[in-house]
């Protein structure tokens, strides 16, 4: 389907946006181009452009996988054998494939066509969507919101220049180079960072900020909206010149040199940038190159290399540091208190720590956290039933919180738990007897029907004869959302210290976190003598925010009835979803102090706890609000081993990078 | 089945931001749909509904599932019927063209991803040993308008291919060894409330306009409401021939507006209003701008002028804003975009006099 594109010269501004394509259509080698940035900035305008203006290419008449007629030797299998030679060309533009969220694997890398197969009887391949990008573009909108699994294969491809195929009784190879450009937006969740990685260069686009580059935006969409083609013979002298630039810059490219001392520089820029791996300073080079070759510069300066370099470092800088250590809380109402109070504290408890033999060998956050609840008798203590309302505290990124696997079929979508799924989409993991979802496996199917064909053979004119039996169903896996019950403790104690100025910020991070993996959430508030729910189960997360930021705290602890709360609403979520898995997230200190009987209330809620384990459906975290000090009840710790739950501090729900493991490793 | 009778769209009492949105929308297809947000009963799926009594005809071929334009897209219909097989498709036969209103395509919320971007029925092809896809949703909705109820609701990956198709104006299959792809440009136009979740921006995004509504404050208005609502329900047919005369009267200004639209000027300063407004306001991108003034192109042309006046380009920007002013995730979507406006353009002075 062709349709008349936006000009690439009438793009106005996103000059990066714009260079790093070029960089690319010159020199493939770069590995692609990754595009960050809000919405309706001319990111896929800019890549459809780009295709029109790259120079036709000559292809083997006929090949799916578009070989280069005068190399059949790095062409697909076929070409490579052919004994005609030479092979009959044809020239074609340049293409642009788009890949769909929604493309299944069996598409985008290839399977098998099942025309041949049923009439002829003959093992054919499709060809997928990398055969058909092969010395074009690869497309991908969203690529943050695409599978992973789908994501692995299209890197993979990019990375090694071809597309191997072991799949679904096939074994085959075929060359697949193509320039990949992805788009994202980081709101919706980040790409792994070793996905990052893979894409050569990284440019952020931003919507023009003068009034007059507006302004002759809107001008010149106009135009093209009212006569694409009177716009386009305006525009083409200057589409021209660029595609010449290309296409002279391509024939430039392996006469440009390199001074053996710039490798030396873009090495020293990569090391200043904490970039791990090798890909880098590679990349850096071959951008250089690339640009020098644009320019029609017969040698890479230093000025090429300063200009590549924040394209190619701006998605792999590392910080030097772990993020700052969280231990100022950034509750402004008690920081001066604390500020003054804490120089004093802190000498004496870290020789006694270093003294005593503790476990802990760095000064961890743990023990760093251990000053902050010393005695201290300059802070303002909050009154009994004061209520306050804290601010949100600092945000921070959430480690993988995943519910286990099991076999049930779930349908929905997110990002959180694998789970088989009933619909079709996720990975294709095995075959099954009966397709309950339309969803047939070919491969399955033709190879239960296999054993019959010779005594099936009737006049039907195909060659291989199928009965309902035959028919196998895929059994397929992805990542969907949870259900996340957030269980807040909003008494007095935690009023203290800004600990619930942490507290919230720790919710407030699951809630983000939430929002990216698509989960449901619910959130219940217990203090005084009641549990309330907040928010009844919803979707949105935004609600959940604002909810919480308007959370007031004061009075007693009754987390029995917190905890019984609860378990009624999460009984009514497993009434209407059985299939659910839910997780309760328990923030709270554990200091119990409201029962619901004449028990004593910390036995109470332990107990109770207990009891709430038996519904092996739901799954348990409690964060630990209570810091670490020299009186330490330890409450939520034992609170956690009635419920069966994981355990966290609030610092220990932070997504550790990989430098801050390697570093805690190694002191 | 009966066809029901619709309530007439000119008889929905109040309203009117979201009646103007719809119209508009009408008018401009360019203007990529509405999003209504609002509290329930405020007659939000009754004005979708009703739209049906004052949409224009376009020509079609007869029986195509993919609703092409006879006239701009033989091409993609002989490649499509090649690939289909469909009858006659081989030497070229184009098939009768006739002509019929623009429809509301509904999209249910329960729908699954087959249904909206069409499937391939494996079994069938297998024990034949021939391809034959079933056109979805988006293939209906082609040229027509995409009404989604609750699009809040949505299956996340149904919004995803959505906003796919709706971005590219294709949709593609490419899954169970199809490869196929047909047009789906269509005027989105979604309902939602606000209660039961956000959406996510990129969607957002995708709507041209959005409106707030709310129930009527007046009393007068809501006893005219009961009334009227009492009189369809006893009596639909005469209720509706009723309204008649003002049905045709808006179809036919509708119809005059879309002749007048090409024809609409601006002048440069009113652009330099646009971007600066936009700036002032804070939002990503500039599908913004873009869409002020294609908004604000449309209402002149629907008030019969053929010169856009400051005043269109604030009731333009009153439309477009809402859901593009920046805002950081988990944050409400702005109300009031003047006082946005003017509290953005106070900042800007006071940073140019330091």
């Amino acid at each position: 389907m062709h349709r008349t594109t936006f000009p690439f010269s009438a793009i106005i501004g996103q000059e990066a946006l714009k260079q790093s394509l070029l960089l690319n259509a010159v020199n493939p080698g770069i590995g692609g181009v990754l595009i960050r940035g809000e919405k309706g900035t001319a990111k896929s305008t800019a890549v459809r452009a780009l295709a029109d203006l790259l120079p036709d290419i000559d292809v083997v008449q006929g090949c799916a996988f578009s070989c280069h007629p005068d190399h059949p030797e790095d062409g697909c299998d076929e070409c490579c054998r052919s004994t005609t030679k030479p092979l009959t060309r044809t020239r074609r533009r340049v293409r642009v494939v788009d890949l769909p969220l929604n493309a299944t694997e069996d598409r985008v890398a290839g399977g098998i066509d099942f025309t041949p197969a049923v009439q002829q009887g003959r093992r054919a391949l499709q060809p997928g969507l990398l055969a058909s990008a092969h010395r074009g573009i690869l497309y991908v909108d969203e690529v943050n919101l695409l599978d992973d699994h789908i994501v692995d294969i299209i890197l993979d491809a990019a990375a090694s220049g071809e597309n191997i195929i072991e799949r679904e009784g096939m074994s085959f190879r075929h060359p697949a180079r193509f320039i990949l450009v992805g788009t994202m937006n980081p709101e919706e969740g980040e790409l792994r960072p070793q996905l990052l990685d893979r894409f050569g260069l990284c440019v952020e686009t931003a919507g023009a900020r003068s009034p007059e580059d507006r302004v002759a935006l809107m001008e010149r969409r106009e135009a093209f909206d009212r006569d694409p083609i009177a716009f386009l013979r305006e525009t083409a002298p200057w589409n021209r010149r660029i595609a010449q630039q290309i296409e002279s810059g391509r024939a430039l490219l392996p006469g440009v040199r390199m001074q053996p001392h710039l490798r030396g520089f873009i090495t020293e820029l990569c090391t200043e940038n904490h970039v791990a791996g090798h890909r880098a300073d590679l990349v850096m080079e071959q951008a250089a190159c690339a640009l020098a070759a644009l320019q029609a510069a017969p040698e890479v300066t230093i000025e090429h290399i300063r200009q590549v370099a924040p394209m190619v470092l701006v998605h792999r800088r590392r910080e030097t540091q772990p993020p700052p250590p969280p231990d100022d809380p950034p509750s402004e109402k008690n920081d001066s208190s604390e500020e003054s109070a804490s120089p004093e504290d802190r000498k004496p408890e870290d020789e006694k720590n270093q003294t005593s033999a503790e476990v802990h060998s760095t000064p961890s956050e743990q023990t760093r956290g251990e000053n902050r609840t010393s005695p201290d008798p300059g802070e303002p203590k909050p009154r009994n039933g004061d209520e306050r309302i804290f601010e949100i505290g600092a945000t921070f990124k959430v480690k993988h919180l995943s519910a286990a696997k099991d076999r049930i079929f779930r349908r929905g979508s997110g990002r959180r738990s694998r789970t088989r799924v009933s619909q079709k989409q996720g990975r294709y993991v095995k075959s099954c007897l009966n397709p309950r979802y339309g969803d047939i496996a070919l491969d399955a199917t033709l190879r239960a029907a296999a054993p019959y064909q010779k005594q099936r053979r009737n006049g039907s004119g195909l060659c291989v004869i199928l009965t309902a039996r035959d028919i196998r169903g895929k059994i397929r896996e992805k990542r969907i959302g949870n259900f996340l019950f957030f269980l807040v403790d909003a008494s007095g104690s935690m009023g203290a210290r800004g600990r619930m100025a942490a507290s919230k910020g720790a919710v407030m991070s699951l809630l983000l976190d939430a929002y990216q993996k698509r989960d449901r959430v619910a959130m219940i508030s217990f203090r005084r003598n009641e549990a309330l729910v907040n928010l009844p189960p919803t979707t949105s997360v935004d609600l959940a925010g604002k909810l919480l930021a308007e959370m007031p705290v004061g009075g007693r602890t009754p987390l029995s009835a917190g905890l019984a709360k609860t378990h009624e609403q999460v009984r009514n979520v497993l009434l209407k979803d059985p299939a659910a898995r839910p997780i309760v997230i328990l923030i709270t200190d554990g200091k119990s102090n409201v029962a619901l009987s004449d028990q004593n209330p910390v036995e109470e809620a332990l107990g109770l706890a207990a009891a709430m384990t038996r519904d092996e459906r739901i799954r348990y975290i409690v964060v630990d609000s209570e810091e670490a000090g020299l009186v330490s009840f330890g409450l939520a710790r034992r609170l956690a081993a009635a419920l069966q739950a994981q355990y966290f501090k609030i610092d220990d729900l932070k997504a550790k990078t990989l430098v801050d493991i390697v570093k805690g490793q190694n002191p | 089945m009966k066809s029901t009778s619709i309530y007439p769209f000119t008889a929905i009492v109040g309203q009117e931001k979201m009646k103007l949105a719809l119209i508009l929308n009408i008018i401009n297809p360019g203007l990529s749909g509405v999003l209504i947000r609002g509290e329930k009963g405020t007659a939000k799926s009754t004005a979708v509904r009703a739209l049906a009594d004052i949409l224009p005809e376009i020509e079609v071929f007869t029986d195509d599932p993919f609703q092409l334009d006879p006239h701009e897209e033989t091409e993609v219909y002989l490649e499509i019927a090649r690939a289909l097989n469909l009858t006659g498709a081989g030497n070229g036969d184009l098939p009768d063209t006739i002509k019929r209103k623009v429809r509301v395509v509904e999209l249910p919320v329960g729908a699954t991803e087959d249904r909206v971007v069409g499937t391939l029925d494996l079994e069938y092809a297998l024990k034949k040993g021939e391809k034959r896809v079933e056109p979805g949703i988006l293939a209906a909705a082609h040229r027509a308008i995409l009404y989604v109820d609750e699009v809040n609701l949505l299956d996340d990956h149904v919004v995803d291919v959505l906003l796919d198709s709706a971005a590219m104006g294709v949709n593609t299959i490419e899954r169970e060894g199809v490869s196929f792809s047909h047009p789906a440009r269509f005027t989105l136009v979604g309902t939602m409330n606000p209660e039961e979740g956000e959406l996510r921006p990129q969607l957002l995004d995708r709507f041209g306009l959005c409106v707030n509504i709310e129930g009527i404050g007046s009393a007068h208005d809501r006893v005219a409401v009961m009334e009227r609502r009492a009189a369809f329900d006893e009596d639909p047919e005469n209720f509706i021939r009723r309204w008649e005369a003002e049905s045709r009267a808006l179809a036919h200004r509708i119809l005059k507006a879309k002749t007048l639209y090409p024809g609409v000027t601006v002048e440069k300063s009113m652009l330099y209003e646009i971007a600066q407004y936009c700036l002032d306001v804070g939002v990503d991108g500039h599908r913004g701008d873009i869409i002020i003034l294609k908004t604000a192109k449309t209402l002149a042309a629907y008030g019969g002028r053929t010169q856009v006046t400051l005043e269109d380009m604030q009731t333009a920007a009153e439309l477009v804003l809402p859901h593009r002013v920046r805002r950081q995730p988990l944050m409400e979507i702005a109300d009031n975009v003047h006082a946005i406006r003017t509290r953005g353009a106070g900042k800007r002075k006071t940073d140019d006099s330091h």
